[in-house]
């Protein structure tokens, strides 16, 4: 229905509170829009999901990695002591596995604790060193104590106008155009 | 939605069969006595051992409770409460005992010692009267701070005036120590010294966290039959539950980790005082019970309780509960049973009646003491705030 | 129901009233960004810096002449080096504690010492690093330590607690790493966004990797913490235990003891609680962050030092009876030369530093007296070293052989090396201080919330 605008990231609105965004954003997915993102300047609980988002890939991805890094230890150990280079030390079997404990537990927290701090970022996009919104000289605050919601052009329903008009309708603070 | 009164019939009815059924095994028992009286004490020592576990774990996770704070514990307290004012039939129980000290215990036989220089080493402490001074004297500590928690409990049910949950509060610190002190010389004398020239030092440390993880279990139970009943079904949230279930979570982790420990030094220092302890409890069949433990102790319910969704669920969250309580009694057979049988794997039909009997009788007095108080803490001034936090 | 739950909270608050997501903000970052640097931190970098340079030099020396400049020799075999390793792994446990375990408990007073926590394990984890690896005869050659093909066709030796040390350590010093940058992320796009100089806004830019507060990016963010906390606190209790497993594995008396693994895990922790208080108590002064690490703080610090500390003392007993109940004449002397031998003061001191001392903390009026706090702290991290040294060097100068019998002391670079790693771990703090925000920015916002809604109502 609406025109695309190519020449604009989105249109912001501010909000003093994070009770307000949340409304806000509930207000946004409700009236049909799904490009869109908030921020905060702490976690706020369930603004995701008033955005849309559903359920975090994280969990899975770590728990994989556990099991990877653990089967990993333990198959490092047991090939270096028994296939690699059998020695016998202090009478021990070869397959000494409660020797073999501790390293492989280890590995487990190691390779876990890398997929998630890793999965985290890579999911999350970062490290991006250019971001559009960062153009809205107030989103300095974002990360002091003010709160917004952002949507973005690319959205179906997005008209500079229409969505200018929904934004302020909110009782935003201020609303303004995000330059690419 | 039930309110207290309106089940009590049920729980009367609960106490007359368990009760029922505790004296009926214990006959049968007596009869095992009568006939086999070496296996009668095994069995026995294996029952009581398991129940006192959770009287004792009971006045534990009490004062941890009363000096953490938080929702779940106000909504176990009066059961933990009611188990541990069981503690006066566990004495009696204890007494049959004295009976089979030269059966259960070889530092009680003067001809073993006598052989031995280091059982006569060990005689100014191991000898058959001064484990009866000191039993006497765990039990003695213990009834005192169950005495005092459950009348100042009851005194501020009664009353408006603060001051008795401080009291409690203040005595909670003192109640951990002195619980893990005893605990630990109580598990050196009841079973750690089934073999005399065993030892090892987290052997303690490792009981005490088997007892606390057992009453964690057992309290889990019992809130889920009884999450409907007023006044708990308007408090408890799924958040309890969490709690509750993380609870287990760690203490599953903590009794993995004090098991391992043990057997892990034991294991590479391969020392001829230590390591019989566990070739003995690794071979001839025993190793098989071993396994079943880390599989039905450890890997199974910790995967289970990873899950967040189990621990929101009080039902699935009580099959966990019942597991750990079962295998409780397993690994607690598995310290026990091999130093009798180290011919091999065995077990006698005694080793499940006695259990059952004195479990009959322990949960008949456990449910006549719940009844007898209200099922939360009245005028506890910790208690709304604990349960008014998650209500919005 | 907000109200409620304020006024079970105000007795003594773990933020002071009156603050604001702003006056954090502000406060917090203007402590690295605008504010003057005091003249005590001048001071105390000056002097950390000068005893890191000693170490520098120790370190150099000692690579000139060999391990032959300190007092270790046959049969005390382990000296300095391995007390010191064990001292400041176990100071760095605390940090971990706060910022996992706590975190786990829903403990809300964490958060404003967390991050100090954090680093403080980071540089407690890098100054015990260095000793093993100095303890090396030829240090050059540490990577053989890691399992890697190689022409001589060797692996490490699996079976060897030493090795479970390698990767225990290397283990805990990443993910605590990665613990402590991903706490930080947040905050450097805050001053990053309050920075004044370019310089400084680029460096932070880049170190915050372009964070913008996304609410899904903090929803992930939330996970993968969370995850993190669940990974770092059996972590943290599995390095002290496998340090632990250095002695207990050996069959010496006096280390081979099954009660190792826990008491050696609580004795990290007191030592640690007892650095955090003695860091603490000084910061909170010198920077005015009274209103943000209250009374309350400093009380249950106080309290989890005294129940770790009864752990420590439940562990020397049981190895005191054990050694009497296991009828082995070798335990029995092991316990008897440490009470009466020659290195009885120092047992005694030990005792009294680590047991006695600390018995104060049952009583209200020590837990909330920061003086009272300040010394007690001290007085435990003495007593944590000489329990290190009475483990390490009374087992080991009794040998099984009396003719093999003999002495231990430190030399003039044992000393100076270990005074020197204090140096390294303070100058460590003292530059942290300075270029980052002490107190994490964004979790302290949490805070606010409810005192922030009170207000609007």
């Amino acid at each position: 229905m609406a025109e695309k605008e190519k020449n604009i990231y989105g249109i912001m609105a501010e909000f003093d509170s994070a009770d307000e965004l949340v409304a806000a954003s509930h207000s946004t997915f409700a009236e049909g829009y799904r490009k869109m993102d908030a921020y905060s300047p702490y976690p706020v609980h369930g603004l995701a999901e008033a955005i849309g988002f559903k359920k975090s890939k994280l969990p899975m991805l770590v728990l994989i990695g556990a099991i990877v890094g653990g089967v990993l230890g333990f198959s490092m150990q047991y090939y270096a002591s028994v296939e690699s280079y059998p020695l016998n030390i202090g009478g021990r079997p070869l397959n000494s596995w409660p020797s073999f404990l501790p390293i492989t537990f280890e590995l487990t927290i190691l390779v876990a604790a890398f997929s998630a701090v890793l999965g985290m970022f890579a999911l999350n996009g970062l490290p991006m060193p250019y971001h559009p919104v960062f153009n809205v000289p107030r989103f300095a605050l974002a990360s002091r104590d003010q709160f917004f919601l952002c949507i973005e052009s690319k959205d179906p329903k997005f008209d500079r106008k229409e969505t200018k008009k929904f934004l302020e309708s909110l009782k935003a603070r201020t609303v303004v155009k995000v330059d690419p | 939605m039930n309110d207290f009164e309106s089940i009590k019939p049920q729980l009367n009815k609960i106490q007359r069969q368990t009760l029922v059924v505790g004296v009926v095994a214990l006959v049968v028992c007596g009869f095992g006595a009568y006939t086999n009286p070496a296996q009668f004490f095994q069995s026995y020592l294996l029952g009581y051992i398991f129940w006192i576990g959770l009287a004792l774990g009971s006045l534990a996770l009490m004062s941890l409770h009363h000096l953490v704070g938080g929702g779940w514990g106000f909504a176990i307290q009066r059961l933990l409460e009611a188990a541990t004012r069981t503690l006066p039939l566990l004495a009696l129980l204890f007494l049959p005992l004295f009976f089979g000290m030269k059966e259960l215990y070889v530092w009680a036989r003067p001809e073993v010692v006598a052989a031995d220089p280091i059982l006569q080493h060990k005689s100014s402490y191991l000898n058959v009267g001064f484990f009866w001074i000191r039993s006497a004297g765990y039990f003695l500590i213990w009834f005192i701070f169950i005495f005092l928690i459950n009348k100042w409990s009851l005194a501020q049910d009664k009353s408006e005036d603060t001051s008795f949950t401080e009291r409690i509060q203040k005595i909670s610190g003192p109640a951990i120590l002195v619980y893990v002190l005893t605990m630990t010389f109580a598990s050196i004398d009841w079973v750690m010294s089934l073999d005399p020239h065993w030892f090892s030092t987290i052997f303690g440390f490792i009981f005490v966290i088997g007892q606390v993880l057992l009453t964690l279990a057992f309290a889990v139970i019992v809130i889920g039959r009884l999450s409907n009943v007023k006044p708990l079904s308007d408090v408890l949230q799924k958040q309890h539950f969490h709690d509750l279930g993380n609870l287990m979570l760690a203490f599953v982790s903590l009794w993995v980790y004090v098991s391992l420990s043990q057997f892990l030094i034991i294991w590479s220092g391969n020392l001829p005082e230590e390591i019989p302890w566990y070739i003995l409890r690794l071979n001839g069949g025993w190793q098989w019970l071993a396994l079943f433990i880390v599989v039905f102790h450890f890997a199974l319910p910790f995967m289970v309780l990873l899950s967040r969704r189990t621990k929101r669920n009080i039902q699935t969250l009580s099959k966990v509960a019942i597991a750990i309580m079962f295998m409780r009694l397993i690994e607690l057979f598995w310290i026990i049973a091999p130093n009798f049988h180290p011919e091999g794997f065995s077990v006698h039909w005694l080793d499940i009646a006695a259990p059952i009997g004195i479990g009959g009788l322990w949960v008949s007095a456990f449910v006549r003491q719940l009844k007898s108080r209200a099922l939360l803490p009245l005028n506890d001034p910790r208690v709304e705030a604990a349960f008014a936090i998650k209500h919005h | 129901m907000a109200e409620e739950k304020d006024k079970t909270k105000t007795e003594s608050p773990f933020i002071e009233p009156g603050h604001t997501y702003g006056s954090i903000t502000d406060k917090i970052s203007s402590m690295i960004l605008t504010r003057k640097t005091p003249l005590g931190w001048f001071i105390g970098f000056g002097i950390a810096f000068s005893l890191m340079m000693v170490l520098l030099f120790s370190i150099t020396y000692l690579f000139m002449k060999g391990t032959g400049i300190w007092g270790l020799n046959i049969p005390v075999g382990w000296g300095f080096a391995i007390i010191n390793f064990v001292w400041w792994i176990g100071i760095g446990h605390a940090g971990t504690l706060i910022s996992a375990i706590l975190l786990l408990f829903r403990q809300e007073w964490r958060t404003s010492i967390n991050r100090f926590a954090e680093a403080m394990t980071l540089f407690a984890v890098a100054a015990a690093g260095i000793f093993p690896l100095i303890h090396m005869g030829r240090p050059w050659l540490f990577y053989w330590l890691m399992p890697y093909p190689n022409t001589m066709n060797l692996w490490p030796q699996f079976r060897s607690p030493l090795v479970w040390d390698v990767f225990a350590v290397s283990t805990y010093a990443l993910v605590s790493l990665l613990f402590w940058y991903t706490g930080l992320v947040p905050d450097f796009g805050s001053l990053r966004d309050r920075a004044k100089n370019k310089f400084a806004q680029k460096a932070y830019g880049i170190l915050s990797m372009g964070w913008r507060g996304s609410a899904i990016h903090w929803h992930r963010y939330e996970t993968a913490y969370l995850l993190l906390a669940g990974l770092a606190t059996p972590l943290v209790i599995s390095v002290h235990t496998i340090v632990s497993f250095d002695f207990a594995m050996a069959i010496i008396p006096g280390w081979h003891a099954t009660i190792f693994p826990p008491y050696f895990v609580a004795g990290a922790v007191y030592a640690g609680f007892a650095m955090v208080l003695t860091l603490i108590i000084p910061l909170r002064k010198v920077y005015g962050l009274q209103d943000f690490i209250t009374i309350r703080h400093l009380r249950n610090m106080a309290k989890v030092m005294l129940a770790t500390g009864l752990i420590v003392a439940y562990g020397y007993m049981m190895e005191a009876f054990t050694a009497w109940y296991s009828g082995s004449e070798y335990e029995q002397f092991m316990i008897l030369n440490r009470m009466r031998g020659p290195y009885a003061p120092v047992f005694w001191a030990l005792i009294i530093c680590n047991v006695v001392v600390p018995q104060f903390l049952w009583f209200e009026r020590f837990q909330s007296k920061v003086g009272a706090l300040f010394a007690i702290a001290i007085v435990v991290n003495i007593g944590m070293w000489l329990e290190r040294f009475i483990i390490v060097v009374t087992s080991l100068h009794r040998d099984f052989l009396p003719s093999s019998w003999g002495m231990y002391a430190g030399t003039f670079w044992d000393w100076s090396i270990y005074f020197g790693s204090i140096g390294l771990f303070f100058t460590l703090m003292f530059i942290f201080l300075r270029i980052m925000p002490a107190i994490s920015i964004f979790e302290m916002r949490t805070l606010v919330k409810g005192s922030k809604k009170k207000i609007e109502n």
